[in-house]
């Protein structure tokens, strides 16, 4: 089976809402900053609902900020 | 003596296992990065769970440094030496049940503090608990063994040791479980 990873585009999206701060989109979705920042570095897939959350705050489609690709 | 090497021994296998699967899982990570001179922020769990584990690994190890030093007999019959002794680990069972307070507050108000990342990594946390004990009953099986075949009698007193190790294993070993889901994800 081939393996995948997800990749996000939360920092881009962050620096073109405002240059919204780690700090603030935790705050606004209810989760720790270190949450932020590991999910922006690919170190952590988010449950459904952050995911739907954090595409709330940026007014996009889960789609547009959560891709998957395939490694191997 | 004997005995104590032997559990030295145990535990020092059990943690350098445990370091390198760490090491190994951290390894699978993409690295953290970082704006220079910033650190990696902590979470209210993460902070609380580095304390406790620190609190009880001093006050276990002060606890079993009396217990080296006078031996399980003296353990046993004097009280001068029992009391301290049970008053450490006892300190350690109050630092848990403060943990375990404040996390049961924390889930309880549903405010933020305790994210899903982190109910992630309460849950997972236990999965080191079982292979300690078993690591810690094993030692105690091997050097009671080998100090008292000769005569076929371990002291009663034995048992109480045995019993107080697991738990603290059991209870260091959630709070280092917590401590190390933090490194690996």
């Amino acid at each position: 089976m081939a393996r995948a990873t997800i990749r996000n585009e939360i920092r881009r999206l962050r620096f073109e809402h405002g240059e919204m701060t780690q700090q603030e989109l935790a705050d606004r979705v209810g989760c720790s900053r270190q949450t932020i920042l590991v999910l922006e570095q690919g170190r952590y897939v988010p449950s459904l609902l952050l995911a739907l959350q954090i595409a709330r705050v940026f007014g996009t489609p889960v789609e547009g900020i959560f891709t998957l690709e395939r490694t191997r | 003596m004997q005995l104590i090497l032997w559990s030295i021994l145990a535990l020092g296998v059990a943690f350098g296992a445990l370091y390198l699967g760490v090491r190994r899982a951290q390894r699978r990570l993409p690295p953290i990065a970082l704006p220079p001179g910033e650190k990696l922020p902590t979470t209210a769990l993460q902070r609380l769970a580095q304390w406790s584990l620190l609190a009880g690994v001093l006050l276990t190890l002060a606890a079993a440094a009396i217990v080296a030093y006078f031996g399980a007999a003296a353990w046993w019959d004097r009280d001068a030496v029992r009391l301290p002794v049970t008053g450490l680990l006892l300190a350690v069972l109050a630092v848990f049940t403060f943990y375990l307070t404040r996390v049961r507050l924390w889930t309880a108000r549903d405010d933020g503090t305790l994210d899903e990342r982190d109910l992630a990594i309460l849950a997972c946390a236990p999965a080191g608990q079982a292979p300690a004990m078993i690591v810690t009953l094993a030692a105690w099986m091997i050097g009671l063994v080998e100090t008292y075949q000769a005569t076929h009698a371990v002291p009663s007193a034995f048992l109480y040791l045995i019993f107080w190790s697991c738990l603290m294993v059991s209870i260091l070993g959630l709070l280092g479980g917590v401590v190390i889901g933090y490194r690996r994800s």
